[in-house]
């Protein structure tokens, strides 16, 4: 029951609200003299609390951003904001609420009747835009953020605290077994909280279930899924103080439902009033939040019931003025609230119209579990059957203690435009007959075609008097009508708490501050940061610096961190024999001392990666991949290793390894100051790779010309990143080195048509359309891709990566479309304005007809065409000199 | 989909944590007729019932092992590290 000695405030709407500690949003705007809550989908009708347990659409509202928030269940906080919703200017005055007045404009199936020209939707939709849907969506952005994911698991999850749940958690217990107890309630006893008549919260047996090692208690949580595995979501309000809501993966050998039963409403015009409260509502407001619902009050009940909630009105100090049978009630009256029900023997004033309804089983996660729902007649219930291995039910979900409120079919169905069926969607009786007359007399055809039980509710105050009325107009029995199947999120997720926290892992490397203290500008390349280029005083922007970087490199040194670089070692006596099995290109006649590049395929002779491979050793192979294939390459190394018993160990370096390019014309000054090894062409030749100290790190050295230049690339352990980074930078200051990024190095690798695997490449990309046919090596006995390479060598290509150079200024974008005589003749992978041209140079896929040497393309440059041609060599430095200088 | 695959070396674990890595199949032998490979490269079985199959153990002992698993139902029968 609410504290009333512990008081605090929020605001609804800007104006200031008192709560009480225990209070929900709604119990306290009720309170405070609220009857108001939400307004209709459609007609923007006045609608106030009715289950007051979160399973019906009636007071959703918008909390701290979050809309569509079911107030009733929503514990209040000091200090929160609530806004209400679907309603302009304000719940008591919605200008919308015009809309029902035209409601024999809006017949079921509106959509279908209305938009059967595209003009038609056309001129409709943004006024329909406007009007339609629940809530407005936060900016990207302004949602709350404190939303946190948990994984949990138990022996057997028992969901529901009431006294079927409880008994059943403290029997299981009890046997050993280790359980978790699931409660949507701040406290466990169920509706012996409320139900007063029904019996006295079982404290002892709380107390005894509290005590018990290997129990673990979970409150204010429902459970909204039961999947494949036993695996349960849970979603939890308010874990702590800095989280608004946690979703739980909890995983259950066995699962008892115990979620019990709730009530429905019963249809008759003007059923949809405030003031119209379901029984279970009225107890709640009374005993858990120690409000007075109301001053005069009508029960509507089915005989023996009704008895209770009479007792619990009187000692509240309300006015019992009238019980009346389901059948006597002809309408509500009132416009905004109800003041008066019209009954055969006639009008009665009230303010409060309390309806004792059916009770119906909260069977939706029985039925996910790939249980059965089938009527029983006596209890007046679709009932869980045929529940799957390892998932029961106890308690009142199974339709104990049950009882008939009303014959079902219904005898007499009130068909109106205002009797209300679904509340979500305004899908009144006469909707319903209306529906099934033009033919959708299937429950399932009936449901998608009136959106019965298809809004936020899900079905749970609808379905039972849906099925009732298809019953009744079709002749059928309940049973032979069914039900619609339940299907997970139900009751709905917020989409915040299944997004979670939203961590996103950021992998930096050793020199990442130092490239920061660099002005490094940042890119994101997958979970790395890279710098994409350097801004320095002298350069005002991107393309200014890039150019600086690039004659750094190209007239004097230049130095790019390429720690993101895979890196994987290979060991072993085998480790030759399994590269030959799965690269392209041949590595056990490698020498000791030598590079090779090779690329790596599928059995499709698809490029999947390409790298560099060092043998360090006879037994001994360094890797490198791109950076975001690593994982890739060495899962798929080690899948070709099983079950052959080869001699290989493979081991990722990636982080504890360093790597930069040094590059440029006076790379080898600059590296030679650092180091005893002597980097002479002839002591050190393009394509070899020695392991030596550089400013007495531990490194080794791989001559080698991404770019185009005399290079080396350095691998080095990580601790001594920053360190040697800085000591390569000093030695190169009288020579005028500069640190490059990445657009710099695309742009220098593009002038040598070198092609990046993923870039210029995809998954249709083989090495023979790429111009790399060199890189097979068809005449190794066997090797991942092999059959199909051979087969594509001998087939004519049907499209091929060519280089181009534009005619005149223009610069393509990557992707730009190429055509050949007006038709599409391929696409642009690459392009960069090329200062060795003076024009833009790029990389394209054209097909093989048009793909001819000197052969002129057009390509597609900010809408017009502009012309190109296609070449043969690369860019800069065709025959490789300078890589051997 | 959240069935639990039993990794001989780590348990019973949430198919999440595993990289699906296909059918297993034969791999025909180099000099094998086109056919063999083409139907080895491009066909797949897509077995409704009980089919082997290769998954890695990504977040996990990062080992590749072979299970049977009931397409239609997500019972793994078995898991295992092929010799």
């Amino acid at each position: 029951m609410a504290d009333s000695t512990e008081k605090f405030t929020f605001q609804f709407d800007g104006q200031v609200v008192e709560a009480r500690a225990g209070d929900t949003v709604a119990s306290a705007l009720y309170r405070a003299g609220r009857r108001i809550f939400t307004r209709s989908f459609k007609y923007h009708r006045p609608r106030g609390l009715l289950c007051m347990a979160g399973k019906c659409p009636n007071c959703m509202m918008n909390v701290d951003g979050t809309p569509n928030v079911r107030a009733c269940i929503t514990p209040a906080r000091a200090g929160m904001r609530v806004e209400h919703q679907n309603a302009y200017p304000s719940l008591d005055h919605d200008l919308l609420a015009a809309v029902q007045r035209f409601d024999w404009l809006m017949p079921v199936g509106w959509y279908y009747k209305t938009m059967t020209h595209e003009w038609s939707w056309h001129a409709a939709e943004p006024y329909i835009r406007k009007v339609a849907g629940l809530g407005v969506a936060p900016e990207a952005g302004g949602g709350s953020t404190d939303y946190e994911h948990a994984w949990m698991h138990a022996e057997v999850a028992v969901i529901g605290g009431g006294p079927a749940g409880l008994q059943a958690a403290l029997e299981l217990a009890q046997s050993g077994a280790q359980v978790t107890l699931v409660d949507d309630q701040p406290e466990l006893g169920g509706h012996l909280r409320y139900r007063k008549q029904a019996g006295k919260v079982p404290a002892e047996l709380i107390a005894q279930l509290r005590a018990l090692s290997g129990v673990e208690i979970i409150s204010r949580a429902y459970c909204f899924g039961l999947y494949e595995g036993n695996q349960l979501g849970v979603l939890q309000a308010t874990p702590h103080a800095g989280a608004i809501e946690r979703l739980i993966h909890l995983r259950a050998k066995r699962v008892v439902v115990a979620t019990g039963a709730y009530e429905v409403p019963f249809t008759f015009e003007n059923n949809d009033l405030p003031g119209v409260m379901l029984s279970t509502a009225v107890q709640r407001l009374i005993h858990l939040h120690g409000i007075k619902p109301g001053n005069r009050a009508v029960i509507v009940a089915s005989v023996a019931q009704g008895d209770d909630v009479a007792v619990d009105l009187r000692d509240s100090g309300v006015e019992v003025v009238a019980k009346l049978a389901p059948h006597e009630v002809i309408s509500g009256v009132g416009s905004s609230h109800i003041t008066a029900v019209r009954a055969k023997d006639g009008e009665i004033a009230c303010d409060l119209l309390v309806l004792c309804g059916q009770r119906v089983p909260d069977a939706g996660l029985l039925n996910q579990a790939g249980g059965k729902l089938a009527w029983n007649e006596e209890r007046g219930a679709f009932l869980p059957v045929d529940l799957p291995a390892n998932v029961s039910a106890v308690g009142e979900v199974t339709g104990a203690w049950m009882a008939r409120a009303t014959p079902h079919p219904p005898e007499n169905i009130p068909y109106h435009k205002r009797a209300f069926v679904c509340l979500c969607s305004d899908v009144s009786t006469a909707d319903l007959r209306d529906g099934i007359s033009e033919g959708f007399d299937h429950i399932e055809t009936l449901k998608r075609y009136t959106t019965l039980t298809m809004g936020p509710c899900q079905g749970r105050m609808c379905q039972l008097a849906g099925i009732g009325v298809c019953a009744h107009e079709t002749g059928r029995s309940m049973g032979e009508t069914g039900v619609t199947t339940s299907r997970p999120p139900n009751p709905s997720v917020s989409l915040g708490a299944l997004a979670g926290p939203r961590h996103h892992p950021t992998r930096r490397t050793p020199m990442h501050y130092a490239h920061d203290e660099s002005g490094a500008v940042w890119l994101d390349m997958g979970e790395w940061k890279r710098p994409r280029y350097y801004k320095t005083a002298s350069c005002p922007d991107e393309r200014a610096c890039v150019d600086e970087e690039y004659r750094a490199v190209r007239e004097r040194a230049g130095l790019i961190d390429v720690s993101t670089l895979g890196k994987l070692d290979v060991k072993g006596r085998d480790a030759g024999k399994l590269l030959d099995k799965v690269y392209t290109n041949r590595f056990s006649d490698l020498k000791p001392g030598r590079v090779r590049y090779s690329v790596l395929c599928d059995e499709a002779g698809i490029m999947l990666d390409d790298g560099t491979i060092s043998r360090l050793a006879e037994d001994h192979y360094f890797i490198t991949t791109t950076t975001g294939n690593l994982d890739f390459v060495q899962q798929w190394l080690e899948w070709w290793l099983v079950g052959t018993g080869w001699d290989v160990h493979i081991t990722n370096l990636t982080g504890g390894r360093a790597a930069v390019n040094l590059a440029g014309p006076q790379a080898r000054d600059v590296l030679q100051t650092l180091t005893a090894c002597d980097l002479t062409t002839k002591a050190f030749p393009y394509m070899a790779c020695r392991e030596a100290e550089v400013a007495e790190v531990p490194a080794l050295l791989m001559r080698i010309g991404f770019v185009g230049e005399t290079g080396w690339e350095i691998h080095f352990p990580a601790e001594y990143g920053e360190y040697l980074w800085n000591k390569l930078l000093e030695a190169g200051k009288t020579s005028g080195i500069r640190p490059f990024g990445i657009e710099a190095q695309r742009l220098l690798r593009l002038e040598k048509r070198h092609v990046i695997v993923g870039v210029d490449t995809d998954a249709l990309s083989n090495p023979y359309e790429s111009g790399m046919a060199w890189v097979a090596k068809l005449d190794k006995a066997d090797f991942i891709g092999r059959n199909a390479l051979s087969r594509l060598s001998e087939a004519a290509p049907q499209q091929s990566l060519v280089g181009f150079v534009m005619n005149d200024d223009a610069l393509p974008q990557d992707g730009a479309a190429i055509l050949v005589d007006g038709a599409l003749a391929g696409r642009v992978t690459s392009a960069r304005y090329s200062p060795k041209n003076g024009k833009a140079v790029g990389l394209a896929w054209v097909v093989a007809k048009s793909a001819a040497i000197g052969m002129e393309i057009q390509i597609r440059v900010n809408g017009s065409t502009a012309r190109a041609r296609i070449v043969e060599e690369a860019f800069y430095d065709p025959a490789g000199e300078r890589l051997r200088m | 989909m959240s069935f639990l695959i039993p990794c001989p070396h780590c348990g019973n674990r949430s198919v999440y944590e595993f990289r699906f890595g296909g059918e297993v199949k034969t791999r025909p032998q180099p000099e094998a007729p086109t056919e063999e490979w083409m139907e080895y490269t491009y066909t797949k079985a897509n077995e409704s019932g009980v089919q082997k199959e290769w998954w890695f153990h990504r977040s996990g002992c990062r080992q590749w092992l072979q299970a049977s698993r009931n397409t239609t139902t997500n019972e793994v029968l078995e898991a295992f590290f092929p010799e």
